[in-house]
Formats: structure tokens, C-alpha cells, sequence
């Protein structure tokens, strides 16, 4: 048996999205077992089924050493105010 | 618009499409939460919900009067249900559950086929839509079957399984009583049992040639008889309305 992930891409310009997983043993079982698991009622327009095999997983504490970069993080609250600053300037002159 | 076409016979003849649909989502769904596992427990309640839908459709268009569905369906005496056989028998075992999902799913685009021209336009619509449906029902069977006949044993089971279904195929295409009258007035372009002989192919096809013995077609045949599983399971589609008749839902 295989293990697939399922994702649905709901209609318009939405992007495909992890919906779930389901369990079979060949590629057209799992289409026709997660058509009505996962969009017997709608759900999406397109769906992508991946082999979990096929995923290329990181290792733990791959990327965990983003947490402690403060200077990474920006929120744009200072050049907000900068800008925010200068526009009332020119509006006052 | 169709008094003229929707006559009693008609009407008759149409009422066994529906009950056959009826019936069979009933028993499909009887599998929620006791299929062999979760992902088709809910595939074959869903697909069976699809048959419900189809039923739907058909009451409503002979009814002509979508409120009295449920009074009508949930009151009717046993010898005026006009389904077959195959869908009013109790399948216990998965295997016949799963080969009678295969054969009956395997001769419902033929018989939605014969209404693509039909006298009634609402028809030509509802069978459009119901084999959009049908596409999917036949892959699934299919993709089980195939992958289950691999299995030396479970091989043996599907095909002791065809033993006791595929005789009771052959009701589902015994004449159908209003079927004259529906032929004459264009309603359906032809005689559902004149499309056997191509189930049968595709029922060899897929499985090999069968003992002939199956196909001996029974001289009392149903649609006017109720199998005795009947009671049963007209009992499960009551349980509910039967709490309290006049509810409104």
C-alpha cells in the first residue's frame, strides 16, 4: 500500500491546497477513493494526488535557525512611519 | 408541457428506473462505517448517495410535485415498488457487494444511454448529468475488481460471489412493465433487455467466460414480486420517518 497526499484547487485563481491523505495500493485506486473522500462535494476543479515517497522531506532543525535572526525580521512599521512622515510634510507645505 | 408523453404506463415504466436507483444507494450505504476499510467505507457510501440523487431525480419528474417524494416513497405498499431483484437483496459478504456495485454499475450507462434522445427533454438532461456520474462509478468497481482479482484468494471469492449476483443481473433486465408505451412514444429508444447480450460481453470480458448456467433466465421474473429481503430493508429506509410520520424536515 501507498500512502498519497491529497491536494484541491479550489476554482478561480486559488492556489492547490493540502486537503488531506489517503491510503491505496496503485495511482487509479487512489484517484477514485479520494474523488469521494475529498470533492464528493465540490471541493476544488483540479486534483494533485503525490506518492509520500515522491516528497522530499528536510531533516529536523533544518530550518529552525530562522527563529533567532531577529535582524531577518522586518514588519515594515518603521518605514511606514518614515513615509507616513514625509507625505504630511508635503501636505503641510 | 408532458401530460401527453407522462402517462400512467409511463410513469410506471420510469418508476422502476428510480426504484432500481433508490435501492441500490439504499444498500450501498447500508457499508458506512463497516467496509473493509475507511477510504472505501466512505467512497461507497458517497457513490450510493449519487444513486440516491438519480432516484431523486426520477421521482421528481414523475411525481411532478417534489414535496410528496418523501410521503410517497415512504408510504408506498411493497407490491407497488417496481425495483428489481439484485437491488432489494441483502449482500452481507463485501465481495457480493462489491461484484453487485460492478454488474449493476456496468449496466446503468446503458440503460441512461437509451434516454440521450428521449421525447422528454428533462430526461435527456437528468441522464446527461447521472452519466457524468455513472464515468466514476465504473472506475471505481473497475480499479477494485482488477486489483482484487491479483489476489489468488481474493479471485476465488469475487468469482463464487458472480455465482450468486450474476443470476439475479438478469432481473434487472427483464421486461419492464409500461416499457411498450415508453418505446412508442419516444420516451426511451429501445428495449432495455436488447442490451444484455453487451453487459454479458463486458462481464466476460473482465472475468472470463462464465458457466452459461448463470445466464438462464428465471420464467417468474420480479418487478412485480418483492425478494423476501424486501421487508428488511424497507424497514431501514422507514426507521427514521417512522419516529414520528408527520414530522416536517
Amino acid at each position: 500500500m501507498r500512502v498519497y497526499e491529497v491536494f484541491l484547487k479550489p476554482d478561480g485563481k486559488e492556489e492547490f491546497r493540502h486537503a488531506g491523505s489517503i491510503e491505496a495500493a496503485t495511482d487509479e485506486l487512489a484517484l477514485v477513493l479520494a474523488r469521494e473522500n475529498y470533492a464528493r462535494r465540490a471541493e476544488g476543479t483540479h486534483m494533485w494526488l503525490v506518492n509520500r515517497e515522491n516528497i522530499c522531506v528536510s531533516e529536523e532543525g533544518f530550518i529552525d535557525s530562522n527563529l533567532d535572526k531577529p535582524h531577518r525580521h522586518n514588519d515594515g512599521e518603521r518605514v511606514a512611519r518614515w513615509r507616513k512622515l514625509q507625505r504630511n510634510k508635503k501636505n503641510n507645505e | 408541457m408532458n401530460d401527453s408523453v407522462l402517462t400512467p404506463p409511463v410513469k410506471e415504466y420510469l418508476l422502476a428506473f428510480a426504484d432500481d436507483e433508490h435501492l441500490m444507494g439504499q444498500q450501498h450505504t447500508e457499508w458506512i462505517g463497516v467496509a473493509p476499510f475507511l477510504e472505501e467505507d466512505m467512497a461507497f457510501a458517497s457513490i450510493g448517495q449519487d444513486e440516491l440523487g438519480h432516484a431523486l431525480m426520477l421521482y421528481t419528474l414523475i411525481l411532478e410535485c417534489p414535496s410528496g417524494i418523501d410521503t410517497y416513497v415512504f408510504n408506498r405498499k411493497s407490491e407497488e415498488w417496481r425495483s428489481c431483484q439484485l437491488v432489494e437483496s441483502t449482500h452481507r459478504r463485501w465481495e457480493e457487494a462489491l461484484i453487485r456495485h460492478w454488474c449493476y454499475d456496468m449496466a446503468e450507462d446503458l440503460r441512461w444511454e437509451l434516454f440521450s434522445d428521449s421525447s422528454l427533454p428533462e430526461l435527456i438532461s437528468i441522464s446527461e448529468r447521472a452519466l457524468k456520474e455513472e464515468t466514476y462509478h465504473r472506475r471505481h468497481a473497475e480499479a477494485l475488481v482488477e486489483n482484487l482479482l491479483m489476489v489468488p484468494d481474493s479471485k476465488l471469492r469475487l468469482m463464487n460471489a458472480l455465482e450468486v449476483v450474476v443470476p439475479q443481473v438478469l432481473g434487472l433486465f427483464s421486461p419492464i412493465p409500461g416499457e411498450e408505451e415508453a418505446i412508442s412514444c419516444g420516451v426511451v429508444s429501445g428495449k432495455y433487455s436488447d442490451l444484455l447480450p453487451i453487459w454479458r460481453t463486458r462481464l466476460e470480458e473482465r472475468f472470463g467466460v462464465l458457466d452459461s448456467g448463470l445466464f438462464i433466465q428465471a420464467d417468474n421474473e420480479n418487478r412485480t414480486q418483492r425478494h423476501s429481503d424486501f421487508d428488511y430493508l424497507f424497514g431501514r429506509i422507514r426507521e427514521v420517518f417512522l419516529l414520528d410520520p408527520k414530522a416536517v424536515w
